[in-house]
């Protein structure tokens, strides 16, 4: 909530100009745009905020349709392309002094021709500009009359939409979709690397939180965003095409990257563009590249060659892999300061989280050391030390990855135990039906007590007590609790915690600088970023809003689940490019920081572009389209780790990129 | 199936369809500008705006899937002022050069201002003047003009696959043009010329040439390659001044740059128009009773044997009718031949002899819907451009998967799924590989086989002997990627197996051929709905020459000698018995001297066709060379006698695609100066040569032809004005088939390996005397791969010789990445390089040597 000069955020306007008992305004904005310099005004496709009673609005308005006009309207429809050519000559008219009345009449009609725009970007820009000559009328006719010149005002401006706001590495998701639907896989595709150089990766494994900000959501169903990634991707490879990038010249500042994960391969790709050359260090042994996506997510959901072909892309384009290589045992993080210009710490969240349960210390042969562990030696071909019959414990995707490698590791039964409900797992929901279909068993709200073992210390089962929910606590949230007197045990001779992972940083020695937060995560400089109550702004995992991704230590930068915490491969990819190109800054001009860009992006996240009670009138005529899939039991035989997901037929795609309604809209900022 | 209403009208259509599809089904017509059939919707125009009861908004009718149970009003006040307001916006800063553009007449915009009552103008906006494109070959780009509807920019995308122009800019300065902004390099195939509703892109060799209603229009057949695409010529004063064909043709109204641009050789100045004898001139009277009274002398003297002739695949099914019938009966041989027998003819006895199959076993429009294609040894690109396009819709929006077998990279490339690009000399191997790796994997067609062929046994024990590492090896393709362009082609619903020169004319091509018939058995690409078994030949008539017993061994309808009593009683007369000599028998018995008289009609061996100095030299002993032709091509040089004769726009008949469609041409424009249709001049001659004879015209030979051939039959079923093809006999699988056993060796060539053949920009030699064709290819050149160039110090547009023991050649290099190590590739087309020459036989391949030039 913010105290506003006038607001229509929202179709809800708030006008404080007349003064008496000021009215507030909702929104979630930051008061300063980067920590200093104030917000004056805000106008997109949802409203006009006045901050400061001195902004000039048919000034900006004049400039923003300017903007979206000469920049932004793609000129593929005629509403949208000599609409706002108009309105945009209008509105200069009227604030250089040539204009009449009768324009804003005009601006008026155009507005409403302009619903009929082939997508949002032109169509959405119209909003403020009516707000604007509906509440500032007498600012306009100051200008007609001539009693009014423009002075000289700073603005900002972002294209953005949606999905692609909500995307952690914000791909431009309605241009890679729109070329889809024009047969141009390719060019989707490029599209894609501009933000995603793992394309295989997060056309496959994807939470697609997208996809959850999709307005095609408020019509019928999102769009299948995801797949339609995957069919770009796919396209590249089915159809044998040559990969387009090509690095720029060779530059002679070096940077290191520590580990091969979403998040390096994201930086060194990105810092590999532009011509820098870079080493990637890696603990695993080659082959085995590509962090949690290749020891933490099995290949019948993401097909190691393809991964692989991914990781070589990159490789191709000039970057060192050194494989087999553990920093803080192999090389020193000293060493690499010393050798490099910069050295980017991307080392992922490895180690397992303790289960806290009775026995779980006790060295049993039969408890394993942690889901991540045992889907990496499953993955290399080492010994899990799995018996036949698996419990796992935990809710996430890697629980259920571990229940589903069991089976194919040949288990004959595989039981995943989780304290809460099935729709309160972390896990992606089309995971869970994905074990369940392959047969995994299920104990739901069920919390392991104690791990048994025999006399030769082998697991011989695991005790467990129902849960209930209890009465709700402060905070209003029932929390599950035992059930006295529901103790039993479950028969198995293998238990695999799967409960969450941490990073593990011992690597970086104390006293070089870097700080570690008590999640144990990487501690990087941060724009202080205020609401209007003077509260920090965070983002979804409880960290500073806006962050520049450089440590304490010169020159060292971190990023991935290391610093933000252990989240997906599209933030660690999004934490990648960011740090690229903050990277490339302390390279080029010896400071590291976030241009405008970067923050009214953050910002951008925080307000959300995405609206869920928006009404978007459309047909809903649009069911989503499903991939083909395997189906049945064998699909998890033994050994079996064929692709479970086929992907669309590129016709499926083409008719699943068709029903995008394409939800560019501009933003822009008065500073 | 959906059911909804619109303006009160109940509607059932298949789910999917959109609004305006659904409006279409009971007549209702929405107004659109950027709406174009054939490509996917663009909605950029949103003048099919519709009201939907509910959605508070209008939605466009193009591109919004219809749903159960709405209902669409398409006619209201408010519609109506929306799209009148979007035309005003259309009409911003639009030129009012309507006078003088090209468009005037045939302009939807101009049509749409007035259907729509846009009559006034509300808004505008400063003008902003955009350079008009006068920079680029055969095409003229007036940005000012274009409305964004990017029906060009889809066609030239989606159907021809040349992304050579895009939407560039933003905001009020968008505009279609290259990527780069450089003057436009592409296949100058023109169709964007014909998608674009304004005078945005026109043709520049039609500019000015007249107002479009004053041109007489006639529907007719293309007469460059086989696949017979329906087109219009416009014609006045005797002139064709443009080619077009809309889109409800068999082709949806796409040609390539010979069938748009190709008409300026008809009217080239350089046209034969009066009859020589011995080069002077005279009239028909004159030429043709000394044409006749050398060839009775010639026959009296030494036998009917001593005279020989070349037919064409140019000429109209009658008139090669009537040629072979005037051979056979008249002067009494069977000497008569074809440039077919190069690849054509022997593929085609080949497969009629092991599948029972003369040419294609579908129509073309079959392998859109096919759910794999191979394409093999076949640039479609330049051998048949409209099957190409196929192609390309089926991979691209049918979701076939294609694989690519050539031993250059060609423009198919970017859509395979599989490449195999072999050693020359392997093509033969690389089909036994990829049949050894089907079986392998079992993805053999079961059914098919079962049913159709006897002997799968003998198939597996003949290819017992070759492993695919063998076939790796000699072939140059990896082995993963032989398995893996089997799987992409085995088992699936249906199969179109493509296949041309390179394996029609190559240095193994009856082993090569037999193999493509085995792997047709094995994946069943046969009988099907979809799909099919297609030999492609260049040149447009070629299965028509054949079907009308232009070979010395068979007679009109494939018949063979044991037919002749049928034959004899129609035509009154007794056929020679013996077969005649083929062509390069015929070009030896020139060289021994037993035939002395020569009649070449439609052809010119001396640049056309292989090893053509060794023809020179032949031709150098004939007592009597007769050459009927439109150009003075180096045959007619050397001729006798000359009869000037019609191209296509200038004739009647009808010609035979590659699928047997057998369509009428429409005669646009009569033959300049004196020229004659060819019929016509057989016809003369026959007369003088047997006086009983009365041919009266197309019509009466082709009743004869459907008579005697018992392959062509019934009526031409006409539809709006146009001949889809008169009946003719399909291809009818039998059971009982045999595989044959293929034991396929791999050809060695030297270093280097000079291939021979056609491009995009040209067909045959006719479009050598093209102005259009020659502005955008003027001339040959010989393309050499970069490593190649490197080692032999050859840069780009340098002189190059190459040399075979049948000729050489100098010419421009072109490096290219097409080309594997050791190989070159030269043109067919040019008279000046005239690459055929070093050619030795029949194969489009020889050993070369190559140096500086």
């Amino acid at each position: 909530m913010s105290q506003v000069v006038f607001s229509s955020w929202g179709r809800n306007v708030v006008d404080n100009r007349s003064g008496g008992e000021p009215k507030e305004a909702q929104f979630r904005l930051p008061v300063t745009f980067d920590g200093e310099r104030p917000l004056k005004a805000f106008m997109g496709w949802d409203g006009l905020i006045v901050f400061n009673r001195d902004t000039d609005v048919p000034a900006m308005v004049a400039e923003y349709m300017k903007r979206v006009q000469l920049l932004y309207c793609c000129g593929k429809c005629t509403p949208g392309k000599k609409g706002t050519r108009v309105l945009m000559d209008a509105l200069q008219d009227i604030v250089s002094g040539r204009g009449s009345e009768a324009l804003l009449s005009t601006i008026e009609d155009l507005t409403d021709l302009l619903r009929n725009c082939k997508c949002t970007l032109c169509q959405s820009a119209t909003i403020p500009v009516l707000d604007a000559v509906k509440h500032f009328r007498d600012d306009f006719l100051a200008y007609i009359s001539g009693a009014r010149k423009p002075q000289p005002a700073a603005y900002l401006d972002k294209l953005t939409a949606p999905c692609m706001d909500k995307c952690p590495a914000h791909i431009d998701i309605p241009a890679y979709i729109e070329t889809i639907k024009e047969y141009r896989f390719n060019e989707s595709l490029s599209v894609i690397r501009e933000s995603m150089p793992l394309p295989s990766v997060c056309g496959r494994v994807c939470p697609h939180p997208c996809e959850t900000a999709c307005r095609r959501k408020n019509v019928d169903e999102p769009i299948s965003i995801m797949v339609l990634k995957r069919s770009s991707s796919d396209n590249e490879w089915q159809r044998k095409h040559e990969p387009p990038m090509q690095p720029k010249p060779r530059k002679s500042k070096k940077v290191a990257v520590v580990g091969a994960g979403p998040a390096g391969l994201a930086c060194a790709y990105y810092l590999a563009l532009e011509g820098y050359p870079v080493t990637i260090y890696e603990a695993l042994p080659e082959g085995f590249g590509g962090g949690m996506i290749a020891v933490g997510i099995p290949p019948y959901r993401m097909p190691r060659h393809l991964l692989q072909r991914d990781i070589d892309i990159i490789a191709s384009m000039g970057v060192e892999m050194k494989y087999g290589v553990r920093v803080g045992q192999d090389i020193t993080l000293e060493d690499l300061k010393k050798q490099y210009d910069s050295v980017f710490l991307a080392p992922g969240a490895h180690r397992s989280k303790p289960m806290g349960v009775e026995g779980e210390d006790k060295g049993y042969q039969g408890y394993l050391k942690g889901g991540i562990d045992f889907l990496r030696e499953a993955y290399m071909g080492k010994p899990t030390g799995m018996g036949k019959k698996v419990v796992v414990v935990g809710g996430g995707n890697t629980a259920i990855d571990c229940v589903r490698v069991a089976l194919r590791e040949g288990t004959e039964e595989s039981t995943l135990v989780y304290r809460r409900s099935r729709k309160e797992m972390p896990a992606d929901v089309w995971e869970v039906d994905g074990a369940d279909e392959e047969g995994v068993k299920f104990e739901f709200q069920v919390l392991p007590t104690k791990v048994i073992a025999d006399d030769s210390g082998k697991v011989t089962g695991v005790e467990c007590v129902r849960m209930a929910l209890g009465e709700p606590d402060a905070s209003g949230r029932r929390r599950p609790e035992p059930v006295a007197g529901s103790e039993f045990v479950i028969e198995c001779d293998t238990v695999i915690p799967a409960i969450g992972q941490d990073p593990e940083l011992s690597f970086i020695p104390q006293g070089i600088g870097i700080d570690i937060t008590k999640w144990n995560t990487v501690v990087t400089k941060y724009i202080p970023l205020k609401d209007v109550a003077g509260k920090d702004l965070k983002d979804g995992m409880g960290n500073p809003l806006s962050r520049v991704l450089i440590t304490d230590c010169e020159g060292v930068f971190a990023g991935g689940d290391a610093e933000i915490g252990p989240l997906t491969v599209v933030a660690c990819i999004g934490s990648g490019h960011r740090a690229a190109r903050v990277i490339q800054r302390y390279l080029e001009e010896g400071k590291a920081y976030l241009n405008e860009e970067d923050l009214i992006e953050d910002i951008l996240t925080n307000l959300p572009v995405y609206d869920k009670d928006e009404q978007v009138p459309w047909l809903d005529t649009g069911k989503r389209a499903h991939q083909a899939e395997v189906h049945g039991r064998e699909r998890a035989s033994l050994k079996n780790y064929c692709e479970v997901e086929l992907g669309f037929t590129e016709s499926q795609a083409i008719r699943e990129a068709e029903r995008c309604l394409r939800c560019y809209r501009v933003a822009m900022v008065a500073i | 199936m959906v059911k909804l209403t619109i303006d009160g009208k109940n509607v059932t259509v298949a789910a999917g369809a959109t609004i305006l599809e659904a409006a279409a089904t009971v007549g209702i017509k929405i107004p659109t500008l950027c709406w174009l059939q054939k490509v996917s919707p663009t909605g950029a125009c949103r003048v099919c705006a519709v009201e939907v009861e509910g959605v508070d908004r209008p939605m466009t009718a193009c591109n919004t899937p219809v749903k159960e149970g709405i209902n669409v009003t398409t006619q209201s006040e408010k519609l109506t002022e929306i799209r009148r307001k979007l035309l005003e916006l259309l009409l911003v800063n639009h030129p009012l050069d309507c006078p003088v553009c090209d468009a005037g007449g045939e302009c939807d915009l101009q049509d749409s201002c007035f259907g729509l009552g846009a009559s006034r103008q509300e808004y505008s906006a400063l003008l902003e003047k955009r350079p008009i494109r006068y920079d680029w070959k055969l095409l003229e780009s007036d940005p000012n003009r274009c409305i964004l509807c990017e029906k060009c920019v889809k066609v030239d995308h989606e159907i021809v696959g040349a992304d050579a122009i895009e939407v560039v800019n933003r905001g009020e300065a968008t505009i279609i043009d290259t990527h780069d902004g450089a003057p436009l390099n592409c296949e100058f195939c023109g169709n964007c010329i014909a998608a674009c509703p304004t005078g945005t892109l026109i043709s520049k060799p039609f500019k000015f040439r007249g107002r479009p209603w004053t041109f007489n229009i006639t529907k007719s057949v293309c007469a460059f390659c086989s696949a017979g695409c329906q087109i219009e010529y416009h014609a006045r004063d005797g002139r064709v001044e443009r080619v077009t064909s809309e889109d409800d043709t068999y082709n949806s109204g796409n040609l390539c740059i010979n069938g748009r641009f190709g008409y300026s050789a008809f009217n080239a100045p350089e046209r034969l128009i009066i009859p020589t004898v011995n080069g002077a001139e005279t009239d028909w009277e004159s030429a043709v009773s000394t044409a006749a009274n050398r060839l009775k002398g010639i026959v009296t003297a030494h036998g009917p044997d001593a005279a020989a002739a070349i037919a064409s695949p140019r000429l109209t099914n009658e008139e090669n009718f009537l040629f072979q019938k005037l051979m056979r009966v008249a002067i009494g041989t069977n000497n008569i031949d074809s440039e077919a027998r190069f690849g054509y003819a022997p593929a085609q006895a080949l497969l009629a002899k092991n599948i029972g199959l003369y040419g294609a076993s579908n129509p073309i429009d079959r392998i859109d819907t096919a759910a794999a294609i191979l394409v093999f040894g076949c640039d479609l690109n330049a051998e048949s451009t409209a099957v190409e396009y196929r192609v390309i819709k089926a991979a691209t929006k049918n979701d076939a998967k294609l694989v690519v077998a050539n031993m250059r990279d060609v423009k198919l490339t970017k859509y395979n799924h599989g490449r195999l690009k072999y050693r020359p000399g392997s093509e033969a191997l690389l089909v036994n590989g990829l049949i050894r790796a089907i079986l392998d994997a079992g993805v053999e067609d079961r059914e098919f086989i079962a049913k159709y062929v006897s002997n799968l046994d003998a198939l597996k024990e003949s290819l017992a002997g070759i492993s695919l590492s063998q076939v790796a090896e000699a072939t140059g393709v990896p082995e993963k990627d032989i398995i893996e362009s089997a799987r992409l082609i085995a088992g699936k619903s249906s199969l179109a197996i493509i296949f041309g020169a390179d394996a029609m004319r190559s240095t193994v091509s009856a082993d090569c051929i037999a193999a493509l018939g085995n792997l047709a058995l094995v994946t069943g690409c046969l009988g099907k709905e979809a799909g099919g078994l297609f030999p492609i030949d260049e040149k447009n008539n070629a299965q028509g020459m054949l079907d009308m017993g232009v070979a010395p061994d068979s007679l009109p309808g494939y018949h063979a000698g044991n037919a002749a009593a049928v034959f004899e009683t129609a035509w009154g007369a007794k056929l020679p018995a013996a077969p005649g000599k083929d062509l390069w028998q015929i070009v030896e018995g020139i060289e021994q001297g037993s035939i002395k008289a020569l009649y070449i009609a439609g052809s010119d061996p001396l640049a056309a066709f292989p090893n053509n100095r060794r023809i020179r030299k032949a031709f150098d002993k004939l007592e009597f060379l007769l050459v009927q032709d439109s150009f003075p091509t180096e045959s007619a040089k050397m001729a006798n006698v000359v009869f000037p004769a019609s191209l296509a726009p200038e004739k009647s008949g009808t010609f035979t695609t590659l699928d047997h469609r057998v369509q009428c041409l429409g005669k646009a424009v009569n033959a300049p100066g004196l020229a004659r249709e060819d019929w016509d001049i057989f016809a003369e001659l026959y007369g003088k040569l047997a006086p009983a004879s009365v041919i009266t015209g197309p019509e009466q030979i082709l009743t004869e032809i459907k008579a005697l051939s018992n392959l062509y039959g019934g009526e031409c079923s006409v539809v709006k004005g146009r001949c889809q093809g008169a009946g003719k006999r399909g291809f009818a699988l039998k059971e009982g088939l045999s595989f044959v056993p293929v034991s396929a060796k791999s050809a060695d060539g030297g270093d280097y390996q000079l291939l021979v053949g056609p491009i995009l920009y040209h067909n045959g030699t006719i479009s050598g005397w093209s102005a259009n064709n020659l502005t955008v290819a003027p001339e040959g050149y010989i393309a050499i791969a970069a490593d190649d160039a490197g080692r032999l110090g050859i840069a780009e547009g340098a002189a190059i010789r190459v040399t075979s023991s049948a000729g050489s050649m100098t010419g421009p290099a072109r490096i290219s990445k097409a080309l594997q190590k050791g190989l070159l590739f030269a043109p067919h087309h040019f008279r000046g390089l005239n690459s055929n020459a070093l050619l030795e036989g029949s194969a489009n391949l020889v050993t070369v040597k190559v140096e500086k030039g």
